[in-house]
């Protein structure tokens, strides 16, 4: 088997400085276009390299927002962890949730070597002047919940995620082989949830049934809406490889028969595969209710904001004690 | 019930039952305490660091429940054990009782615990009773880097001076009179220490226990912990605060008490 964690060759300091763009000696509008030009032949980029603004900012955005959703994405499971119903449960929530926090971590340190520090990134995020993902503004009503957050929002990711182990910038693509390895244990622990329950009695299958219903609208749009790949920036620059409508179509191949195997139903109506089109057909998403969610207005958006930054407060002296016994810098 | 267990007179088998519960219902509860940090801990770091102690504690409680499943032979799964008694029914030492509190309040519990377990532990490492001396072995490989992480943050806390360390005399204040409960009489020790299960009795381990964690805390000028106020309660009458975990735990669990999760 293929080591997933295996890392492609990092090209030496020495062996980087023969890149074209990271020659200091050429203006920057040169440098721009050979960096351009090597990026969409497929190249990788790496920290050190030289990198436009646009480029820089691009990526920091794109990864700080992933690192901010791993990080508020702990908080619906969260609310379950006290109560997961075994001691099998209660073992592999725990690590999910930890995987989750792991992946915050890796995440904000990718986005610190562009240039933003850490304490600066979870400030503007409980400030909400930074975003993160649609669904972690969510309640989670029911343990049902917890399986179908750990199956179809970790497959919606997943699906989003795999597609970005090909980012150019390379930091980030190496550390989505980790993390898509780790995502798709959370999605065998979540369907293993959905299945116990659904082959349960009469009221656990009504609580899936329920939690799916409530779950599969911000599911499709949790991709975003169709856009121009044209006019997308980060396609351009290959940060991502895939269109929202890309990932959205692979998702519902993949899972649409997997749910309905289980006898579960999607409450769209007009969900159907076109086999002429070769495409999903689907209602319309809520686009509204998603522009108005990730802009902080969705149903828990505040009250997950407000546990964070009371946590946050509450544990500064503890972040205080080590920064004051940190050896200063001769 | 295995061959192993029938080996051992009633009596015996009765206290060590009790041994198992003891030290089951420990590392469930503070397990259940430490992954409250899951998610909100102070770093990430340490996030991941508290998540993978809570989890080594659960698997050690998820073990340790079989074990005296096997024991008791009474139809019971782990499970059922660990989740399907009242409040009362549990027998976990009153420090554990105590809620989870700020960092410092967790760090001077997993101390207290920590170090008093390692005793227990290496109490039972010679354990005539085979299956607990090889899950005991097993445990204590991976106990060592808790002690190795708690011990890291107890010299923090109160080397910091200021804050961290005013925090963490409160702590050990509010856990001072449930401090030495971990090692506790239990009922009928005698037997177990004649059947070689145990190679000392409580007096003894509560000894060896304040001479392991004396030079740590002389060191550290922090004040040894007393007695435990009421020894004969040292596991019962919980507090209200372990009723609400209680009742956090067991909340899906009762709402369809006969299906499978």
């Amino acid at each position: 088997m293929t080591d997933p964690l295996a890392l492609e060759p990092v090209l030496a300091p020495g062996e980087r400085g023969r890149l074209p763009f990271n020659d200091d000696h050429r203006d920057h509008d040169e440098r721009f276009e050979l960096f351009e030009a090597h990026v969409q032949a497929g190249g990788k980029v790496e920290s050190t390299d030289w990198m436009p603004d646009e480029y820089r900012t691009g990526v920091l955005r794109f990864v700080e927002m992933h690192a901010n959703s791993e990080l508020m994405g702990v908080l619906p499971e969260r609310e379950w962890l006290m109560r997961a119903p075994t001691l099998r449960r209660k073992l592999a929530l725990t690590a999910k949730v930890q995987d989750e926090v792991g992946h915050a971590q890796l995440l904000y340190r990718v986005a610190e070597d562009l240039g933003k520090p850490r304490d600066a990134m979870i400030e503007d995020l409980l400030a909400g002047k930074t975003k993160f993902h649609n669904v972690f503004h969510y309640p989670t009503r029911t343990w049902a919940d917890i399986g179908i957050i750990a199956w179809l929002v970790d497959a919606a990711a997943i699906v989003a995620q795999q597609a970005l182990r090909d980012s150019s910038y390379a930091p980030y693509a190496r550390t989505m082989r980790k993390i898509c390895w780790e995502e798709s244990v959370h999605i065998m622990h979540g369907r293993d949830v959905v299945v116990t329950m659904v082959t349960g009695t009469a009221q656990q299958r009504a609580m899936v049934q329920e939690a799916l219903d409530r779950w599969w609208g911000p599911l499709m749009q949790m991709h975003g809406p169709r856009s121009d790949r044209a006019k997308d920036r980060d396609l351009h620059w290959r940060i991502k490889a895939k269109t929202s409508e890309e990932l959205r179509q692979e998702f519902l191949s993949i899972y649409v028969p997997r749910i309905l195997e289980l006898g579960l139903t999607l409450p769209d109506p007009e969900l159907r595969y076109d086999d002429e089109a070769g495409a999903w057909r689907y209602g319309e998403p809520d686009w509204q209710e998603l522009r108005t969610v990730v802009t902080n207005h969705g149903p828990r958006s505040q009250e997950r904001l407000a546990f964070r930054q009371l946590n946050w407060d509450d544990t500064a002296w503890v972040r205080d004690s080590i920064l004051a016994a940190q050896p200063t810098a001769a | 019930m295995t061959a192993v267990s029938e080996a051992l007179v009633p009596a015996t088998r009765d206290a060590l039952a009790l041994l198992l519960l003891a030290m089951a219902d420990d590392e469930l509860v503070i397990g259940f305490s430490d992954s409250e940090w899951t998610g909100i801990a102070p770093l990430l770091e340490e996030d991941v660091a508290m998540s993978s102690i809570a989890q080594d504690e659960l698997g050690h409680a998820q073990a340790l429940y079989r074990l005296l499943a096997e024991l008791v032979d009474d139809g019971r799964d782990a499970d059922a054990i660990a989740y399907d008694r009242p409040p009362e029914g549990y027998f976990h030492a009153r420090l554990l009782d105590h809620p989870r509190g700020d960092w410092a309040d967790t760090i001077a519990r997993r101390y207290l615990y920590d170090t008093a377990d390692a005793v227990r532990l290496e109490a039972l490492g010679a354990c005539s009773y085979e299956p607990l001396r090889e899950l005991v072995a097993k445990i204590r490989r991976e106990e060592r880097y808790h002690r190795m992480h708690v011990s890291a943050w107890l010299e923090r806390l109160a080397g910091a001076g200021g804050e961290p360390r005013r925090r963490l005399l409160d702590a050990l204040a509010r856990l001072a009179p449930d401090a030495a409960t971990v090692l506790a009489p239990l009922p009928n020790e005698l037997s177990l220490v004649m059947a070689g299960i145990l190679d000392a009795g409580s007096v003894d381990l509560d000894a060896r226990w304040r001479a392991e964690i004396g030079p740590a805390f002389e060191r550290l000028g922090l004040p040894m912990p007393p007695p435990a106020a009421e020894p004969a309660a040292a596991r019962t009458n919980h507090s209200e605060a372990f009723r609400w975990l209680h009742g956090e735990f067991t909340s899906v669990r009762q709402m369809d008490p006969g299906a499978t999760w």
